[in-house]
């Protein structure tokens, strides 16, 4: 293999695996923008979201019913933790939820292995071989986790930006008070928020399994990568979220074979702290509106 | 039967309150000027009549109706319009977008009127209200909370940091306002002017009313002109 198809093959992964970035990346920046604080049970929603599609796709023998039940399942859990825990604590205050939402991570975490055990699944689906095109090896998994995941980030946006919905979301993000007083319901946009949150989440879990295996820290893993990829985007930005998750996918698969494969979460831990140091707007550095 | 009634109404943030015992009524077909010093409780006070702040004595009655026990949102959807007096667009949203926000059955048609009457709006229709200058600004926040047609419309010192042709501009809306079912609460700290399109003024001052009455009798009354509506006529 010549460097140029490494470099190609490499892209390619990257690419992949960010599209899965960006998806945890969106559901971070849009609890940050529209709620008010960083989720870092986000990971474990992912987590749960892959068990759930996995154990309703085996039950029925169909990875679409699967998908669904996964997505139904974690967007009702992460309901249920906003009106359980975090309605409460954000009237408080946002670190509380941070750090509540750390506990809630372990808690879906640990109840979860209670039944499922700590091996990993895998789904069934048939194993074929990588296309060859010119030296550039595409697995057809890669290619239907790519178009489920672009699919995905593009609903969300056409739901951000062509629906009433989406607009009082954004409208909540700018100023929560003027929203208020502009007869939305906010109650109803914090609960449609956060059954997006939890969709998005199960659809990037079931990405992560078809791509890899199942397994309860399979979430938590994806946590930092999504941080930094928020964080590379502006933190308050939807788009800048999911570029922000193209951007560290890339350099995950490209300095992977440099620093080892299992130090490239590290650079995902420098680049925040690069960022947070030296540009803290993010990759397009433009300091949002004050609130 | 007036459209707000304020009874002697307490609030503020934490302990301390802001405003203690302000009463006042508002009927259809009026403008009533709510003036004061800096700091004497205005914005306080509008905040607490929408909910936005908790009050801790007294009652706000809306059409003859207790209105304690409505949601912000609710005081919105009943008729309650709020134009605040800092952070009042939706900044990421677009122009069009923001007029959009405020929900309505015929919201096309009400929007193409909005453009008809607001010229200015419809040429930055696609740009980001954050972008606007702070006359459109002002326009739109007007133009946005007129969408929903409500009866009653609390306005927080709208000409704040206009230029005396949008001052101008701003009063002739607001003028133009009030009808049969339609009642304006209007806080401005340019008094003079909008005295001369009220029926009747407050004063606040430290968080008391210190003068209320017909505005005629406010701006005839040499003292008071004095201490609280400035000395050019
Ligand atoms: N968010 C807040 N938290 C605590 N105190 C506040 C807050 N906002 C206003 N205050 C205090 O409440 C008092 C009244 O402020 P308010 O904004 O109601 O006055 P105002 O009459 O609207 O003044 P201005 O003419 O400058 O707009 C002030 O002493 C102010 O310091
Ligand atoms: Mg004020």
């Amino acid at each position: 293999m010549s460097s140029g198809q490494w470099i190609a093959n490499q892209v390619l992964n990257g690419l992949v695996e960010g599209l899965v970035v960006a998806l945890v990346a969106l559901a971070i920046t849009l609890v940050y923008a529209i709620a008010r604080f960083s989720n870092a049970a986000t990971g474990d929603y992912l987590t749960f979201g892959a068990y759930v599609t996995k154990g309703a796709a085996t039950w029925t023998g169909s990875l679409a019913a699967g998908f669904v039940a996964g997505m139904v399942a974690t967007a009702l859990l992460s309901v249920f933790f906003y009106g359980w825990v975090f309605r409460r604590l954000l009237q408080r205050s946002h670190v509380i939820a941070l750090v509540a939402s750390i506990g809630v991570a372990f808690f879906i975490r640990h109840t979860m292995t209670l039944f499922t055990g700590h091996e990993p699944f895998v789904f069934d689906v048939p194993i074929v071989r990588a296309w060859n095109i010119n030296g550039l090896l595409l697995q057809p998994t890669d290619v239907a986790v790519a178009v489920a995941g672009v699919a995905s980030l593009g609903l969300v946006f056409a739901l951000l930006h062509f629906t009433a919905l989406g607009r009082h979301m954004r409208a909540v993000a700018d100023n929560v008070d003027l929203a208020r007083s502009s007869g939305i319901d906010t109650d109803r946009v914090m609960i449609a928020l956060w059954l997006l949150i939890g969709a998005i989440a199960a659809i990037a879990g079931t990405l992560v399994g078809l791509k890899s295996v199942i397994h309860p820290e399979m979430g938590w893993d994806l946590l930092l990568p999504g941080f930094a990829a928020a964080i590379l985007g502006g933190f308050a930005s939807p788009i800048g979220a999911v570029v922000g998750g193209l951007v560290i996918g890339l350099t995950h698969e490209l300095a992977a074979p440099f620093v080892g494969y299992s130090y490239k979460l590290a650079v995902s831990f420098l680049i925040i702290l690069a960022f947070l140091l030296w540009r803290p707007g993010g990759l397009f550095g433009r300091v949002e509106e004050v609130r | 039967m007036p459209l707000l009634e304020v009874g002697p109404l307490s609030g503020g943030y934490g302990d301390a309150d802001v405003f203690t015992d302000v009463s006042f009524s508002l009927g259809v077909g009026e403008i009533v000027t709510l003036a004061g010093t800096n700091g004497s409780g205005k914005s306080s006070l509008v905040k607490a009549i929408l909910g936005l702040l908790p009050r801790t004595r007294g009652s706000v009655r809306f059409d003859g109706a207790e209105i304690a026990g409505w949601s912000v949102g609710e005081r919105a959807r009943r008729g309650i319009g709020y134009v605040p007096q800092v952070a009042n667009v939706f900044p990421s949203l677009t122009v069009h977008e923001n007029l959009q926000v405020i929900g309505v059955d015929d919201q096309r048609q009400r929007i193409a009127e909005t453009y008809a009457a607001f010229p200015a709006l419809e040429a930055r229709k696609r740009n980001r209200a954050g972008s606007l200058s702070g006359g459109e600004r002002q326009q739109l926040a007007i133009a946005r909370v007129l969408i929903s047609r409500p009866r009653l419309i609390i306005l927080d010192e709208p000409t704040a940091n206009l230029s005396p042709l949008l001052v101008n501009q701003v009063f002739d809306i607001i003028q133009r306002l009030p009808s049969p079912g339609v009642g304006v609460l209007l806080v401005e700290q340019r008094a003079r002017e909008a005295l001369a399109i009220s029926a009747r003024g407050i004063i606040m001052e430290a968080g008391r009313v210190c003068a209320a009455g017909p505005a005629r009798e406010l701006l005839a009354d040499g003292d008071l002109a004095r201490r609280f509506l400035g000395q050019y006529a």
